[in-house]
Order: structure tokens, then sequence, then C-alpha cells
């Protein structure tokens, strides 16, 4: 590029000349590929390329040179903050001293790396590529001595690694920190790499052994706010159920949330109690009913509880409107409030004591949970081994 | 093939829904005082749950035996969630039109009757099984063998074509 500039119309030395040519189209198309050329661009460009660059050095005729300086200042790289100096050099070299061997053969050499980093996988390259290279930085010691530069020469600065790297962000490049730019990209092949081996699979059983804890915890809620329910009751109606207007006057408040806390619970226990034995596969389900599986069992009396205790709705709802039988418009009658409440009490004792019996059961093999074997792992044993390998190797 | 994130994303969405329906079944009885914030909720509540059957037909669409055109034996391996799900539907659109009819007037009268106990029953028991078959059919699809070809598959087809 430079050489243009300095040089005069002249026949150059054939061994620099074509070093120097040959510098420039080696980092082509490294650069032009990711700008979206096809492959076809590709060759036609490096066959007019290599049949100017043949005619070049021999015979430079004058009506080329504007078109081809058009061409060099449109393709130079933008990282080319290194070579660009060197090249500035290697060209002053020749115009000083005429023929410079050893200057042309390290540039060969250095290109020679340059191909072989391209080479390399991608995901490598991209998080490499941003990192300083030593062989990009040309120290003093490679540097001429001064008896050996020439007198016009242009001062020429050393090549240092820059800090900033131009990144192409909505179509411009803009100034980026190389640093930081490098921990992002690990950062992001890190994220990758954790999120490729994080299957559905792996979401759907942490997901079923969260709801599996979850259940845990409301069986032992469920059955310690039954007992302390039924206690309540108990003591509010006195003994023999002497003091039933006491009952309803401080429980009244009490019915509703009650109802609704007991529903909350029991369908959280009763689908975990469900999912232990995998009600949906009924042959599975039914044998183990037929062996007093812990879970079966378990399963079975918090449905029953769950229907006892949906069927205290209307009652719950009598109890919450209560107003003395001797007021207007009251919904109770005198006499009548042992008889409805006699029911409701065993019942609720019944809830407690159905509730208390399947914690007790499935907390006495808290690990047992039939659904996640048979979902997560009887259609694989039935495939071959190979098949086996493959799903894992997915 | 199914992305985690996404999968991640429907099922907490799903998860979502159920959690609201089942958060409205316990406690919209102590909002009684408020027709109107209970009506509310009730539609809430029934679009909640024809959102997770859509959702759930929309996961069935996506997975590779469907596309493969086995899509009889999808819907008999979770023939009890699409059904159970309708009779929920149905159920609480049912419960929800007949309480709020005779609350709407005077919300603190006393308004039980047998009929309307069989159907508050049913439909509590109907929202737990919903609530069961719908998490394990959410939770099995996640499964990746719905999501690629397989031998199992190859099993199945040549089962139905047999």
């Amino acid at each position: 590029m430079g050489k243009k500039q300095v040089c005069p119309p002249r026949a150059l030395p054939p061994v620099p000349s074509f070093c120097s040519a040959d510098d420039i189209p080696l980092s082509r198309p490294k650069k032009r590929k990711p700008k979206g050329k096809t492959p076809l661009d590709d060759i036609v460009q490096a066959t007019v390329r290599r049949q100017s660059e043949s005619s070049e050095p021999l015979t430079p005729e004058p009506q080329d040179v504007p078109p081809q300086r058009k061409r060099k200042k449109k393709k130079v790289p933008p990282d080319s903050e290194t070579s660009f100096t060197q090249q500035n050099t290697a060209s002053l070299f020749q115009n000083g001293n005429g023929v410079d061997v050893p200057e042309a053969e390290e540039t060969v050499v250095r290109k020679q790396r340059k191909r072989t980093k391209k080479a390399r996988p991608a995901e490598t390259h991209s998080s490499n590529e941003l990192e300083v290279e030593e062989d990009d930085i040309i120290e003093d010691e490679h540097r001429r001595s001064p008896d050996q530069q020439p007198v016009f020469a242009a001062p020429t600065g050393i090549s240092q690694p820059v800090s900033k790297v131009f990144v192409e962000k909505n179509r411009r490049f803009q100034a980026a920190d190389r640093a930081e730019l490098i921990k992002t990209t690990e950062n992001i092949n890190v994220l990758l790499d954790v999120k490729s081996s994080w299957t559905t699979r792996d979401v759907a059983l942490s997901v079923h052994r969260s709801f599996r804890v979850i259940g845990l915890f409301t069986h032992g809620f469920l059955a310690g706010y039954a007992v302390w329910n039924i206690v309540v009751i108990y003591i509010l109606a006195g003994n023999q159920l002497t003091t039933v207007s006491n009952l309803l006057q401080q429980y009244k408040m009490l019915a509703y949330p009650a109802q609704s806390l007991f529903y909350l619970l029991l369908s959280i226990s009763t689908v975990s109690a469900f999912d232990r034995i995998d009600l949906a596969k009924a042959s599975v389900a039914l044998r183990g009913f037929l062996t007093l599986d812990p879970a079966a069992l378990a399963s079975f009396l918090y449905f029953t509880a769950l229907i006892l205790s949906l069927s205290q709705q209307m009652t719950c709802d009598r109890i919450n409107l209560y107003t003395p039988p001797s007021e207007n418009g009251s919904i109770w009658t005198a006499g009548m409030e042992e008889e409805i409440l006699q029911p409701w009490i065993v019942v609720n004792l019944v809830v407690s004591i159905l509730v208390g019996a399947s914690w007790i059961f499935l907390s006495y093999r808290p690990e047992l949970d039939h659904s996640e074997e048979l979902m997560f792992h009887t259609e694989i044993e039935e495939f071959p081994q190979d098949e086996r390998e493959m799903l894992k190797s997915q | 093939m199914l992305q985690t994130s996404n999968y991640s994303l429907v099922l907490f969405l799903q998860f979502l829904l159920l959690f609201y329906d089942l958060f409205v079944n316990s406690f919209s009885e102590l909002l009684r005082t408020a027709p109107a914030v209970q009506l509310v909720l009730f539609i809430i509540q029934d679009i909640a749950i024809l959102f997770n059957v859509i959702i759930i037909f929309l996961m069935f669409f996506n997975t590779f035996v469907f596309q493969a055109g086995l899509v009889n034996l999808l819907f008999h391996k979770f023939k009890g969630t699409i059904l159970l799900s309708a009779a929920y539907l149905a159920l609480s659109i049912s419960f929800h039109i007949w309480i709020m009819n005779l609350r709407w007037r005077d919300s603190s009268r006393f308004i039980w009757t047998e009929g309307l106990q069989t159907l508050f029953v049913f439909q509590r028991l109907a929202a737990v099984l919903y609530c069961y078959f719908y998490k394990r059919t959410a939770v099995h699809l996640g499964d990746p063998l719905f999501y690629q070809d397989s031998l199992w598959l190859r099993k199945e087809f040549a089962h139905f074509r047999g």
C-alpha cells in the first residue's frame, strides 16, 4: 500500500516485489469471508488478483495504478495496526537498499503461522483471536540497526498491543475494551456449556422432585394442623358437648379460613400421594393397593379425607353464618345445634385420623416414588443398549 | 427438538396457572362479601383452565410423535388428562354460574342445597384430579423421547400400522 505511494514507476527486482505483493492478497480472503461473500466471488477475485499481481512486478503500467490503489485502500483490515508498520518498513527498506531478502523470508514464515492458526476450530478461534499473540509484536531486537535503515525513511512506531478492539454493533464498529471482551466471550461459552448439558428431562425431573419435597412438607403440616383443629374444637365444645353455643360463637370466625386451608393442604397432599404411586398407570396403582403399598394406602386415605372434608362445606357455611337462634333471621333453631354439630365434629375427627395415618405411612418411606421410576426410566430400559447410548450422548 | 429454556418457561406458566386455580378454589369463599371480585376471579380461573388446555395441546403439536402422524398414540397416552380437563372446565363453569347466580343479590344468604353441595364436591374433586393429571402430563412431555426418532416410536408406528 505504502509501496505504491512511495515508489516511482520503475521496474523492481523480482524477489522483493513478489514478497511484498504477496503480503497483501494473503490476508484478504480472511477478512472478506465474514462479510457474506460467496465462494464463487472469492474464486473470481483471487483469479483477477493473481493475474494483476503476476503482471505487476514485471511491467508496471501507469494506467493500472489508480484502480489498484482504490482496491487496496478498501481492503485494509481494521485490525492491521501491527502489520501496517511492518509492511511500511519493509517497503521502505526496499526503497533504500534495493533488495532485502531476510525480511521477506520472515514475512513468509509469519504468514505460514497465520495459516495454521486459521485451521483451528471456530469456537476456540473466536476467543483466542482477541488475545494478543507474541508473534504480532515486533520487539526492539528484531528491528534493524540504524546503519541498515534508509536515510529518508519516515519514523515508524513500535508495534504494541492495543487495549481497544473494534466490534461491529448495529452495523457500526465501536471501540470495546479487549480484556472485557475476552471475559464476556469466555463467560458466554461457559454458560452455553452449562445450558447444553441441562436437558428438558432434567428440568422435568427437578420440578418433579421439588414438588415431592413440597408435598413432604405439606403432609407433615397438614397432620399437625388437623390435630390442632380437632383439639381446638373439642376444647371449645367442652365435655360431652355441653358448651356448643360457645363453640359456635368462637369458631364461626375460624370456620371458613380453616376449611379453605384444609382444602389447600389436602389438595397438595393428595396430588403428592398420587405422584408417589403413579395413579395414572392403573395396573401399577391397583397392584400397590393389593400389596398394601404405603403410598397407595396414603393416597386412598387422603382422597377419603378430601371427600369427607368437602362434604362438610354446607355445615361450615352454616357455622360461618351463625347467629343465636333467638335473633331474627337466624338460620339456626334452638335445640338443633347439637344435632348439626355432632356429625361435623365426628367427621373432623375422622379426617384428622386419616391425615395423621397417611403422614405416618408416607414418612415411613419418604424416598418412595413410583412416578419418577416409571415415568423417566421404564421406557428407556425397553431400548437396546445402543439406543440408550445414543440418548445419553444427545 | 424442544429447547430447555422454552420448556422451562412453558412449565413455569403451566404451574402458575395451576397454582392460581388451586388458590381460587381454596380461598374464593372468603371473598364472598364482594361478589364482583369473586366473579372476576372465577372468570380468570375459567380462562386459566382454558389456557392450560390450549398450552398442553400446543405441546402435543410440538412433539415428534405428533408430527410423525401418531396423533392417536399421543391422545391415547394422555386421554386421562384431556378428558379430565374438559370435565373440570365444564364443572367449574357450571358451579361458578350457579353460585354467582344465587349470591349476586345477597352474598350473606345461606344458599346451600343438596344439588349445589354435590356439584361443589365433584368440582373440587375434579380440580384435584385435574391438577395431578395435568402436572404429570406437563412433566412427562419434558421427556426427550417425544421429540426425536427412537426405537420405541418405530415399534409404536409398526404396531399402529399392523
